[in-house]
């Protein structure tokens, strides 16, 4: 899939001086539709609340939008978009000087109480958990949790892979040891 | 005690929805622009009206003296000098789409926040003062036929509105707009910092 979208921006890069903003704008779309998904929940990991997650989400995209040309295809550009939604999340919350994080996750338990559930009981803890550890921990964790390749966390969250896969392990174990806590109370 | 295993598998389980498509996501972006936009237009077009009702008062209605005359010129002509300073204000932030060019559009945006602020700082008192004169002038004449009373309730009712709009609703006005295009900026810079570092 990401060889696909790789060929679909040479494609686009090609074809570009005959239909500049139509192609730009089909290009982005396909770029849209395959990773706002998964950056969302990045996004949402981070900070544990739908409205700042969709802001995040608008940010990195528009980032996304104004350099498509600037992306070389030195790298997936499901990665490029990585790094540029952890530098978004990173950046994000220190200059709008957002609620506390304990608070944030809260807003979770809060906001949907209609949908009561054991499941959604332990997913409202999981993201608790995930709130409680380091800014770019939580980055990391999230990008564990949703089954990406280690060289390619190591290039996003710009860390080598040995140092990576230290980090991962003891974030593993600390995120493990805050949910079985939270699980207790 | 769970696993991380556990862990993950309910990651996985819970899924999120994205709401907005690609398109409404750059409309979005260009709404908090276009809301800027459209208060400006508005207080060019309240600029434009009541340029058009004075002019229509000054060539139409019969004076007797000249200091009624003098007294509309000179608002006439103050609200169109300020009619243009707005109108130029204004093209800074119309030209430019921050979605495409950011950089550009954040020069231009900045630009139109020190100018607005010189607007309702500097040139407020300047205008206060021409349209003082005009307004002496104006009455000079205007008051002459009316009884002591109104004419001391319509100085006062005058001296008092130019007063509040010179303190409360400039201040105000001037906060808003502070907190509006700071703000803005504020996020455009944020945007775009990303990619300025790494240029």
């Amino acid at each position: 899939m990401h060889l696909r979208r790789n060929k679909s921006l040479q494609l686009a890069s090609k074809t570009d001086k005959a239909h500049p903003v139509e192609n730009k704008e089909k290009l982005f779309k396909e770029i849209f539709d395959t990773n706002s998904k998964k950056i969302f929940h990045l996004c949402y990991g981070y900070t544990g609340d739908e409205d700042s997650a969709n802001d995040l989400l608008q940010e990195t995209f528009l980032k996304v939008w104004q350099n498509l040309d600037k992306f070389r295809n030195k790298s997936l550009i499901s990665t490029w978009i990585y790094r540029i939604a952890v530098n978004t999340c990173l950046t994000y919350l220190r200059s709008e000087k957002r609620q506390a994080k304990d608070e944030l996750t809260d807003n979770i338990i809060e906001n949907r109480p209609e949908e009561f559930s054991e499941k959604n009981e332990q997913v409202a803890l999981l993201y608790k958990s995930i709130a409680k550890l380091e800014e770019n921990d939580r980055l990391i964790i999230t990008m564990v949790l949703d089954e990406l390749p280690y060289h390619e966390i190591a290039e996003i969250s710009g860390i080598s892979e040995g140092n990576l896969r230290v980090r991962i392990h003891r974030i593993k174990s600390k995120l493990t040891e805050l949910y079985n806590q939270h699980a207790r109370i | 005690m769970q696993e991380f295993d556990h862990i993950q598998s309910l990651w996985q389980s819970h899924s999120v929805e994205v709401k907005i498509s690609s398109d409404e996501m750059l409309a979005q972006s260009k709404k908090e622009v276009a809301g800027i936009r459209a208060k400006s237009r508005l207080n060019i077009l309240g600029m434009i009206l009541s340029f058009a009702a004075l002019a229509a008062l000054l060539l139409f209605a019969e004076f007797e003296s000249w200091t009624t005359l003098a007294g509309l010129s000179i608002i006439v002509i103050l609200v169109a000098v300020y009619t243009f300073i707005l109108y130029n204000d204004h093209k800074l932030i119309a030209q430019n789409d921050f979605t495409e060019h950011p950089n550009a559009f954040l020069t231009k945006l900045k630009a139109y926040q020190v100018n607005k602020f010189t607007i309702y700082n500097k040139l407020y008192w300047v205008y206060m003062v021409a349209l003082s004169i005009g307004l002496i002038f104006y009455f000079y004449e205007k008051l002459d036929h009316l009884s002591t009373v109104m004419q001391a309730v319509l100085i006062l009712f005058t001296v008092v509105w130019m007063a509040l709009c010179a303190t409360v609703f400039r201040k105000a006005y001037l906060k808003g707009e502070k907190e509006r295009i700071g703000l803005l900026i504020e996020k455009f810079e944020r945007i775009s910092a990303q990619f300025k570092e790494s240029h």
